[in-house]
């Protein structure tokens, strides 16, 4: 039905002159529980429906572009997105490299949709939530969950262009997440937050996760100012989602290759990490929460092992970055129906390490362990400053105490030539899978 | 619309508030010699939000119509019962200066067609690039937001709202060998196109941001620690906004924020004195009124040194027995009203930036915000990253250095000025400041000297 639309907005958009045309539907229902301070804020419900239209015209020189989205899907509205995609597409230059997906089989992933979700009420949202809220409350009576939030949203997309994609997906996400704090009368902690999602109910433990953040922040009550050195730093996974897993999909993004804010381009095949990490990109992993048979642009989208043992293998592609390099597009088409597709990562996964975190800190003699970044990273460059959260002092191989108001500095890129151990566990945070990752040499500024 | 709005809130016995919002979003991007994306959105519907037994419930649709709107209030009001089962707080409402009638602030009467606003993004962008053989990459973007609203509670606001708020973002990196660097300069107010161009001279901003790229190639890094610093108006803006503006935000004081129980206290030098303030004409952060139909306001945070306020909602200002004052914001119809900053400013004071250099013997002149903004955190602990460094040495001012970061607890440093210039600039930039959803904000103030930590290197 959905793609009936599609199909019907494809034809008009070619009755109004386009040469090819593209429509991405996308409708969600969403059900919200928000707790703030302790306490139920909010509990909230939408329902969503909305298209984007692309309409490619012919040139001499290549086509035009143009595009326009609205979620007010009557008459008059979905003619006036036609119009403005059209207006857009004249007063747009020519460029060769524009291009529509041609049909291809998408394999369904398995167990991303669970049908139960489709009965779910905001009753449901609100008793997970207050899971998770008793079980960080009852951690410790100085904890306070400042927000969090428990999601169940159903979705289904559609996208159907002229050179004959028709292709659908309904899937289910479960969300839940949590930024907390304690404090213990005039010393607060650090903020500190955990991410859980599932395309499963049953994959899912509020209480479980609620537990792991209230325990974590009261662990860095009382955390003591360090003195500045040089040396060894752990990044924790949530640090890690921030500082390594953001710099590197930036640099395989072919766009940012193509103009030159890459540092990687042209090394395809090189040693562009260092050989102690591997990174895998698969949209086919059973239930993962950022699994999809086929991405913004209808592509079907299978796994890529973007690095091996440091080597970069891959750029992340969509239609138009891949025609401008010669090749097809590996599926990494991003963005939703409000959006021109942009490029990104489906589940990103650092490959776990040989030596346990316990090893990695028994061996350091001086350095710190960074659970959370807070700060600023110029991907560029891969230059980053910023403060320490939730942090812990090493020394002698042994933890030695919760620190605060610590700063790191470094250049990521090169730091992450010189990894020196990558740990045999790993976290799952949302569509990511991280390790951690300890490297040599970063700059810590203490307050002492 | 109002009485479609007015009619389906009366069959309701319970407080409710409507709010029908569309926004048509225009972004255009042009990127290295290429038009990289041009999107006309349009993103429009309803959010209601019932109190019922002291607890809120929303529910927002694209269904406008009177049998939309009924059912979405049927909705609310049942979301807002079955949460007033676990809510423990119950939600009263203060008594506000509620807005009726037409708000309107800017004219869109003599805005350029999208073809036009294309030509001129793509020749700003070709000047950044072509400023300098070692600009390798560059991007200019623009984006608008052109909001109507309509906003009926059952206490009596009644007002329909008109606002657009535009915005540039120009890029530049500068190339040579291996090493890259990049240079940002944004800005964005509430008014037109003409408004957003008369701010700031765009082929200036595609000038400047070129410039520092290629500068910072040669720029060194300072080392990290201890130092008497003068920030510029922008920072000053992020210190106020970032640093300051959010532990004073009621909810973050309730939920522990490290300004609770210091209204009254000296939390500041006697030089300081800061403000939200929604009326400041064309500034980004401008409300006419706010998501609750609340009048936007002034609201005097720090009044010489003393902490004299929160920001509210009407339900906070209840619990603190405040006055709201436009506060309450929606980023879009399916957001329910947070309570967020408008334009967070210092005042100015009475000196002069010159002088503030020259009292300086080792110490740092700061400028703008760098690559990635800048966040705070309850206990008011915050960081941000600098643009542009120059060191002072001796009273006066030396070369660039770059990848400077600056941290510190906020009060901390506010105690620490010692001289407020009698400058006032209220320019943020194009940013967004986000709280799960994002707001249009802007601040600024004169120019500071403080004390701060800079994370630099140790060689």
């Amino acid at each position: 039905m959905h793609l009936d639309l599609c199909d019907d907005l494809v034809r008009r958009a070619l009755a109004m002159g386009a040469a090819d045309a593209e429509v991405f539907y996308r409708k969600a229902r969403k059900l919200e529980a928000m707790f703030e301070k302790n306490d139920l804020q909010v509990p909230k419900g939408d329902t969503y429906e909305g298209v984007g239209i692309r309409v490619l015209l012919g040139g001499s020189g290549g086509v035009r572009l143009g595009f326009a989205a609205t979620n007010l899907l009557t008459s008059k509205s979905l003619e006036n997105a036609l119009s403005a995609a059209v207006a857009i597409a004249h007063a747009s230059p020519e460029d060769p490299n524009y291009s529509l997906a041609e049909p291809a089989p998408a394999e369904p992933v398995p167990g991303i949709y669970d049908q139960s979700a489709e009965k779910l009420t905001l009753r449901d949202a609100l008793d997970q939530g207050r899971l998770m809220l008793e079980a960080a409350r009852d951690v410790d009576p100085r904890v306070t969950l400042d927000s969090a939030m428990y999601t169940i949203e159903v979705s289904e997309k559609a996208i159907a262009n002229s050179r004959g994609v028709r292709l659908s997906e309904k899937r289910s996400l479960f969300v839940c997440q949590a930024m907390a704090f304690a404090r213990d009368g005039e010393t607060v902690s650090s903020f500190d937050m955990e991410v859980g999602a599932s395309s499963q109910m049953s994959g899912m433990d509020p209480a479980a996760l609620g537990r792991k953040l209230g325990e974590k922040v009261v662990a860095t009550l009382g955390a003591t100012t360090i003195p500045s050195f040089r040396g060894t730093v752990i990044i924790a996974p949530y640090a890690g989602a921030e500082l390594i897993v953001s710099p590197i999909t930036f640099s395989s993004d072919a766009e940012n290759v193509q103009t030159g804010r890459s540092k990687w381009k042209g090394m395809l095949g090189t040693q562009v990490l260092s050989p102690l990490l591997s990174i895998v990109d698969d949209p086919s992993i059973p239930g993962g929460a950022g699994s999809t048979a086929f991405d913004r642009e209808g592509v079907p989208a299978h796994r890529l092992d973007l690095i091996e043992d440091g080597v970069l293998n891959h750029y992340l592609y969509n239609c138009y970055t891949a025609r401008k390099d010669g090749v097809v597009s590996n599926g990494r088409a991003a963005g939703t129906d409000q959006n021109t597709p942009s490029i990104g990562p489906t589940n990103f996964a650092i490959a776990p390490g040989e030596r346990s975190l316990d090893e990695m800190t028994a061996a350091c003699s001086k350095g710190i362990i960074v659970n959370r970044f807070s700060g600023n990273l110029d991907e560029v460059s891969g230059d980053f400053s910023g403060v320490v959260k939730g942090g812990y002092y090493i020394e002698a191989g042994k933890i030695v105490c919760p620190v605060r108001e610590a700063m790191i500095a470094g250049n990521i890129y090169d730091l992450l030539r010189q990894v020196t151990g990558v740990s045999r566990e790993s976290v799952e945070i949302a569509d990511m899978r991280l390790p951690y990752v300890q490297f040599n040499g970063c700059s810590v500024t203490g307050k002492q | 619309m109002l009485d479609l709005l007015k009619e389906a809130i009366s069959q309701t016995a319970e407080y409710a508030e409507i709010r029908y919002h569309k926004r048509e979003q225009t972004s255009i991007e042009a990127k290295n010699g290429r038009l990289a994306r041009v999107e006309r959105r349009t993103l429009a519907g309803a959010g209601v939000r019932c109190l019922v037994d002291g607890c809120w419930g929303f529910v927002s649709t694209t269904d406008v119509t009177h049998d939309g709107l009924r059912k979405a209030i049927s909705e609310a009001a049942e979301a807002a019962r079955i949460g007033a089962e676990l809510r423990r707080e119950k939600v009263v409402l203060a008594p506000a200066k509620l807005a009726q009638g037409e708000f309107v602030y800017y004219d869109l009467a003599g805005e350029p067609s999208i073809a036009e606003k294309i030509q001129v993004v793509m020749a700003a962008e070709k000047r950044v690039r072509e400023r300098s053989s070692l600009i390798v990459a560059s991007s200019v973007r623009y984006l608008q937001y052109e909001d109507e609203k309509y906003i009926v509670t059952s206490d009596g606001a009644a007002a329909h709202i008109l606002d657009n708020k535009p915005s540039f973002h120009v890029t530049a990196t500068a190339g040579r060998g291996n090493q890259l660097e990049m240079a940002i300069k944004s800005w964005g107010v509430t008014g037109s196109w003409k408004d957003l161009l008369g701010k700031v001279r765009l082929d200036k901003a595609a000038d400047d941001a070129a410039d520092l790229a290629v500068r910072k190639l040669d720029a060194g890094y300072v080392r990290g620690g201890q130092y008497t610093v003068i920030l510029d108006p922008m920072l000053v803006g992020v210190l106020a906004h970032e640093a300051i503006g959010h532990t004073v935000e009621a909810d973050f004081v309730q939920a522990g924020s490290v300004a609770q129980g210091k209204i009254g206290q000296k939390v500041a030098s006697d030089l300081v004195t800061m403000v939200d303030d929604g009326t400041i004409a064309g500034a980004a952060g401008m409300v006419l009124a706010d998501d609750e139909g609340v009048l936007g306001q002034r609201t005097v945070i720090i009044d010489s040194g003393i902490l004299r306020d929160y920001l509210h909602s009407r339900e906070s200002a209840q619990t603190f027995g405040a006055e709201p004052r436009g506060n309450a914001r929606a980023f879009t119809y399916s957001d329910e009203p947070l309570i967020r900053m408008t334009n967070t400013c210092v005042l100015p004071g009475k000196d002069d930036l010159d002088q503030m250099i020259a009292g300086i013997d080792d110490g740092l002149l700061l400028r703008e915000m760098g690559v990635g903004g800048g966040q705070a955190d309850s206990t008011a602990e915050f960081m941000f990253g600098v643009a542009e460094g120059y060191v002072i040495k001796h009273g006066k001012l030396g070369e660039l250095v770059k990848s400077i970061t600056i941290s510190g607890q906020a009060f901390e440093v506010l105690q620490s000025v010692d001289a407020v210039s009698s400058d006032f600039i209220c320019g943020l930039g194009a940013g967004h400041c986000g709280k799960w959803q994002p707001a249009k904000v802007d601040a600024g103030g004169p120019y500071l000297r403080c004390r701060v930590t800079v994370g630099g290197r140790h060689e």
